[in-house]
């Protein structure tokens, strides 16, 4: 059917248009508050908005962040060949002291009885106070009983300057948890002296404690007794 | 183009609010019926008036006023609009289907003289026969004899050419003179 035919039509199907008209004019009207729901709606549609250009810079800071962590976090066994490569260096000392066995016997022989469970202590805590350690007890031990050890005692001071130019070196290196000592099974147990220095502290503290409490008991009553 | 319309688009592009009131003051009422005759329940009708409007503030950047009037592009928002909440609910709402086509072995003649000499009672009968039509066919018939759009315009609103919307009206001629014999049997 041709355009012209189809719009010939239009004028000619009154029926159909008096029944078109009837209908729309039954037909429910808008609701009057219709547009204003609609303009209520555009305005909350267009204050939420702004949420998300302000939430994409969080997360995308949050996403740099968490790379970064990722890319500083040092892999797990960086620190155990950091270890390794330090062995040696930290044990430097006592194999020197091994070597002037033949020189002074009698000294190693009662540095070997008297202390024999510190140099374990030592050994497993922190490396450069270990050697601090033991060349103090050394000075001391040497001085006291065996005046003619100087020899010895010479060796010793020159372990604590070694010590003392490792110690920057050991700065830089990086321990985890399974590095500290007091988190390796064979160290669980405190020694002797250990235990004697914590009760010491402890009951040193409680001292302090009951000096505090008793001073501010005092404090309390000459304030009531002010009022 | 008359120069309101050039400021109410151009108010519009620039998400005016002054200019969202004054389009709908002026296309309101129609896409609210043009809405509301092809969907079952008015709260529906409301939803997706909303949802028209909203469509067109948003979208009036690619509104090309060289292809059609502001009237007939809003138009065709609407109808697609409604349309598409028709295929999402798939309400079960009960239309003519001719099949058979039994409706196309009616005479021109039989046609023009239902719907074409005055008769109220043929009236009421074709007010009933428009109720079993599908919304998309009676969106066409209302298009072309209550808002007088022409066959070009009405392409443009249902995304087709304007010769299949010839040949839609004419089938849908038929139907209705077929739909009114069945309830007249």
């Amino acid at each position: 059917m041709t355009e012209e035919k189809i719009n010939a039509l239009r004028q000619a199907d009154a029926n159909l248009r008096d029944a078109l008209k009837m209908d729309e004019a039954e037909r429910p009207q808008m609701p009057a508050d219709l547009n204003e729901r609609l303009m209520q709606r555009m305005a909350t549609q267009e204050e939420k908005k702004p949420r998300h250009a302000i939430i994409w810079p969080w997360i995308a800071a949050a996403c740099v962040a968490g790379v970064m962590i990722i890319w500083l976090t040092p892999p797990k066994d960086a620190p155990t060949d950091v270890v390794a490569e330090n062995k040696p260096k930290v044990e430097q000392p006592k194999d020197n002291n091994k070597v002037e066995e033949p020189q002074v016997a009698k000294v190693e022989t009662e540095m070997t009885h008297t202390d024999p469970t510190p140099l374990k202590v030592k050994k497993a805590k922190v490396r450069t106070t270990v050697v601090k350690r033991d060349a103090a007890l050394l000075a001391q031990e040497t001085k006291a009983e065996e005046p003619a050890a100087k020899p010895v005692v010479d060796e010793v001071h020159k372990d604590l300057a070694v010590a003392e130019t490792a110690k920057p070196q050991e700065k830089t290196v990086i321990l985890t948890e399974r590095d500290i000592p007091i988190t390796r099974p064979e160290n669980y147990k405190y020694t002797p002296e250990e235990i004697a220095l914590m009760k010491k502290q402890a009951n040193e503290a409680y001292l302090k404690w009951a000096q505090l409490e008793l001073e501010i008991a005092k404090h309390n009553l000459e304030q009531t007794a002010q009022k | 183009m008359a120069e309101i319309d050039i400021d109410l688009i151009r108010g519009l592009r620039e998400q005016s609010p002054k200019a969202q009131r004054k389009a709908l003051e002026r296309y309101g009422n129609e896409v609210f019926a043009q809405v509301a005759r092809m969907l079952p329940a008015t709260e529906d009708a409301e939803e997706v008036y909303q949802d028209v409007f909203v469509k067109v503030f948003r979208n009036i950047g690619t509104y090309d006023e060289e292809k059609s009037a502001l009237r007939t592009w809003i138009s065709r928002i609407a109808y697609n609009e409604a349309v598409t909440w028709l295929r999402h609910k798939r309400q079960a709402v009960i239309y003519f289907e001719d099949r058979e086509g039994r409706a196309e072995q009616l005479s021109d003649a039989e046609v023009e003289e239902t719907l074409g000499h005055p008769n109220s009672e043929t009236v009421q009968l074709i007010r009933a026969a428009l109720k079993h039509l599908p919304p998309e066919e009676r969106a066409i018939v209302t298009m072309f004899y209550y808002e007088e759009m022409s066959l070009k315009e009405i392409a443009y609103v249902t995304e087709s050419i304007p010769t299949t919307v010839a040949s839609k009206l004419s089938r849908t001629r038929k139907k209705i003179c077929k739909i009114i014999k069945m309830l007249q049997s």
